[in-house]
């Protein structure tokens, strides 16, 4: 296994543990931030699409395991999320997107399809509105998520890290 | 023929994987209900629980603790005791001098902290610093003082994890206190709600509704929340009652599981569904 995955991995569970513990206190009427999907933007936006896509996979996989969700639904959801975000990953413009509010869209997109996909799995019911679960379950959560990726931008070192 | 799949791989390596990925996802999604997945996510939820009860710790303020768990399973037995107060208030109106009513307020509660939440749109769950040495099954009802939280779900050694109200996976069987018309209840992504309720029976914004007594996960009377609607008024012949929970699901910290003995006629009758796996 290279070591990126190695230290994508360790990552994953503090913030896991923050994701549970900590994040909870800042939802705005039960809609919650994934800092997961923005470590998952980051390293796929920085590694490539194929290492986007397995470590989509390893966190999906962990998350359901861990948190006692519906075995399956993240693991998929955060897959494609992973997928997606390592399409941008450019090694030419790699730098401006980290730099740039284009990293926020970038989240924002993969969010969005991440929870769409995840509630999709998770909540199969005929009567379900398909533009209020796109709207509640996606847009909603995705939009805050990418609000505080943010945070990447304005930490991200000035000099390149690779 | 070596050649031709290399360069296959060359060209769609990412889609290649991406498909293997999507179905491996699709096939778990079948095995979620087997004994081993089970177990294997009781052991893994265990480990990391530990974990995560540390920091929660950090944020309980130890000196108070024992205190605040005294008056929170006063508090929660008070609950109960209004509950059933009210519930024979309602009864003894109706059956004016019927004799022989069990005594069933004492109820054994067991203490929990929650150590970590998992907040989604669709699948809300909590994880529990008790677990089965303290004597929490599957199947055993939540609830702090306010009213039920949700059902234990998974328990390991140490740990268990609940769905909450807020989980589409959780259906119960509830009543309005006052009509006392039955109904089922579930989480439909946005909003808890009563479905397929027939528009002529009687129920109305501001009723409380409470878990009702044919339910085979929860028995007892717990309080749910208020009726705040109804939806789909003027098509269809069924009402969907939308219901505002009295649990703060992002502020509660302090829960108690009810060990409920399970009856075992009506989980005979009933085929309770955390025994059919």
């Amino acid at each position: 296994m290279r070591s990126e995955y190695i230290w994508s991995i360790l990552l994953f569970f503090p913030l896991l543990i923050i994701q549970t513990t900590v994040i909870p206190f800042i939802s705005i009427n039960g809609v919650v931030p994934d800092l997961i999907l923005i470590l998952l933007v980051f390293y796929s936006m920085r590694s490539g699409q194929l290492y986007g896509t397995v470590l989509g996979f390893i966190y999906g996989f962990l998350f359901d395991l861990i948190t006692g969700s519906l075995l399956g639904s993240t693991m998929i959801s955060k897959t494609l999320a992973g997928f997606i975000a390592g399409y941008f990953s450019n090694e030419n413009k790699r730098e401006n997107y980290f730099k740039s509010y284009f990293f926020v869209l970038i989240v924002l997109l993969c969010s969005v399809v991440d929870l769409v996909i995840n509630s999709f799995f998770s909540s199969v019911d005929l009567n379900t509105n398909l533009f209020r679960l796109i709207f509640e379950q996606g847009i909603l959560p995705g939009v805050y998520t990418s609000a505080l990726s943010v945070f990447v931008i304005l930490f991200y070192p000035k000099r390149s890290i690779n | 023929m070596f050649r031709f799949i290399s360069n296959i791989w060359g060209n769609f390596k990412e889609y290649i994987v991406l498909v293997i990925l999507l179905l491996i996802g699709i096939i778990t999604l079948s095995l979620n209900q087997k004994p081993a997945a089970k177990k294997v996510k009781s052991l893994a939820f265990g480990g990391f629980a530990a974990f995560t009860s540390v920091i929660s710790n950090v944020f309980n303020i130890a000196g108070v603790r024992s205190e605040n768990e005294h008056l929170r399973k006063l508090n929660a037995d008070l609950m109960i005791q209004i509950s059933e107060l009210r519930k024979y208030g309602i009864e003894n109106a109706e059956l004016k001098g019927l004799l022989g009513l069990k005594d069933t307020t004492h109820y054994p509660l067991i203490p929990a902290t929650i150590v970590s939440k998992s907040l989604s749109r669709s699948q809300s769950t909590f994880t529990l610093n008790a677990g089965k040495r303290n004597g929490v099954l599957p199947g055993m009802p939540v609830i702090n003082d306010h009213g039920l939280v949700g059902i234990i779900n998974t328990t390991s050694d140490d740990y268990s994890i609940v769905r909450t109200l807020k989980n589409l996976d959780l259906k119960l069987t509830v009543k309005d206190e006052r009509s006392r018309v039955d109904g089922i209840m579930k989480w439909d992504g946005s909003d808890l709600v009563m479905i397929d309720i027939p528009k002529t029976y009687d129920i109305e914004p501001g009723d409380r509704i409470i878990t009702s007594e044919l339910s085979s996960i929860v028995d007892i009377p717990i309080p749910i929340g208020i009726v705040i609607g109804l939806s789909k008024v003027q098509t269809g012949i069924f009402n969907e009652v939308q219901i505002k929970p009295f649990v703060d699901f992002i502020r509660t910290e302090h829960v108690f599981v009810i060990g409920i003995v399970e009856n075992k006629i009506k989980d005979g009758l009933q085929l309770n569904f955390y025994k059919r796996n």
